[in-house]
């Protein structure tokens, strides 16, 4: 608050010091704000055609393994699946994009041959097969969404960081900082008009005493005078 | 480091999963998910070695608000749900906290 600061003039240089500071912050935010924004909407589009993708990937998906479990069983399916020797890997990379770190995922072994799969192709059929490269897609729409959706939520929050920055600047320590400044200017002014008063009042006072004083010494020779002449008037008619 | 791919829910939703080589998975049948999906999505969201956590649009409506809300933004590992189509559950509200506009909505139109 205003009143918290003592009014002088090395306090009005700090704070003008402050305000240049956080208007250079608040502009510099402001466009890393509105950058980050638009990268947003970048990555926006695209998770909108990764959630399409995905979508349709997942419907196709289950409808070859509903297949499969109907022509061929819950159990043969099930068994199947925990034949399954190879398993998908995932290892991410770092990527930067305007200063936040958004993962870029490289997957291994999601696609696999019919002999990599591990469950024996005697005994089961060809609908298990489909099911199988059905979720393998799956899963590679959803490892590219994965990407996605990190990436968003990492900016999202960075947005919502800078956002919050940006507004506590504006709408609260610069509006802080004017209210200061205003205030001690104000009270240096106020400072200024009284000094220049008193000088004035102490000026008229001397100017009086010098008057009263002259007027004094004024008055003492008027009278030392007339004693000097009622003297000098008094010897003659001694004799 | 290499990480892994988990899905947690119903037997039904993890078998497809299993036949592509997934093999975290955490099978909770439905009759059981009000009270132990929230451990299930707890242990896997813990294990360092799960990169990705798959997930049932659906079944986000049994779990705990702390439980849903750790879904919702969890970066590492990143949950993705299937199922309804709009996926990323929070992903939506935080757009409009963050951007200030609804932009789901407008693409969706």
């Amino acid at each position: 608050m205003a009143k918290d600061v003592k009014p002088t003039r090395k306090n009005l240089m700090a704070i003008d010091d402050r305000i240049d500071l956080s208007e250079r912050g608040h502009g510099t935010l402001e466009k890393k704000r509105d950058g980050l924004i638009m990268e947003f909407m970048d990555i926006l589009d695209k998770a909108q055609d990764v959630r399409g993708e995905l979508s349709d990937d997942y419907e196709e998906a289950q409808k070859k393994i509903n297949m499969a479990r109907a022509m061929e069983g819950d159990v043969a399916v099930r068994g199947a699946a925990a034949a399954l020797e190879e398993h998908p890997e995932i290892t991410t990379e770092a990527k930067n994009i305007m200063g936040v770190v958004v993962p870029q995922i490289e997957s291994s072994r999601v696609s696999k041959s019919l002999d990599q799969r591990g469950y024996g192709v005697l005994g089961t059929s060809a609908r298990i097969d489909e099911a199988a490269e059905a979720y393998e897609d799956l899963l590679e729409s959803i490892i590219l969404a994965a990407e996605v959706e990190t990436a968003m939520k990492k900016m999202l929050r960075e947005i919502e960081t800078t956002k919050r920055r940006v507004n506590a600047l504006e709408f609260k320590l610069l509006p802080e900082l004017y209210e200061n400044k205003e205030y001690i200017e104000q009270k240096l002014e106020e400072q200024e008009r009284e000094e220049i008063f008193r000088l004035k009042k102490i000026k008229e006072k001397k100017e009086q005493e010098e008057k009263q004083e002259e007027q004094a010494t004024d008055e003492e020779t008027e009278s030392d005078e007339a004693v000097e002449q009622a003297t000098a008037g008094g010897v003659p008619g001694g004799d | 480091m290499s990480q892994e791919i988990a899905v947690v829910g119903s037997p039904e939703f993890t078998t497809g999963f299993r036949l592509a080589g997934v093999r975290r998975f955490e099978n909770v049948p439905d009759a059981e998910k009000d009270e132990t999906l929230d451990d299930a999505v707890t242990d896997v969201l813990d294990d360092d070695g799960v990169g990705i956590v798959v997930m049932h649009d659906d079944d986000l409506e049994y779990l705990s608000r702390n439980v849903r809300q750790n879904v919702e933004t969890s970066v590492e590992p990143v949950v993705v749900t299937i199922g309804s189509g709009t996926g990323g559950g929070g992903l939506r509200e935080q757009i409009k906290r963050a951007i200030g506009i609804d932009l789901m909505e407008e693409d969706n139109e």
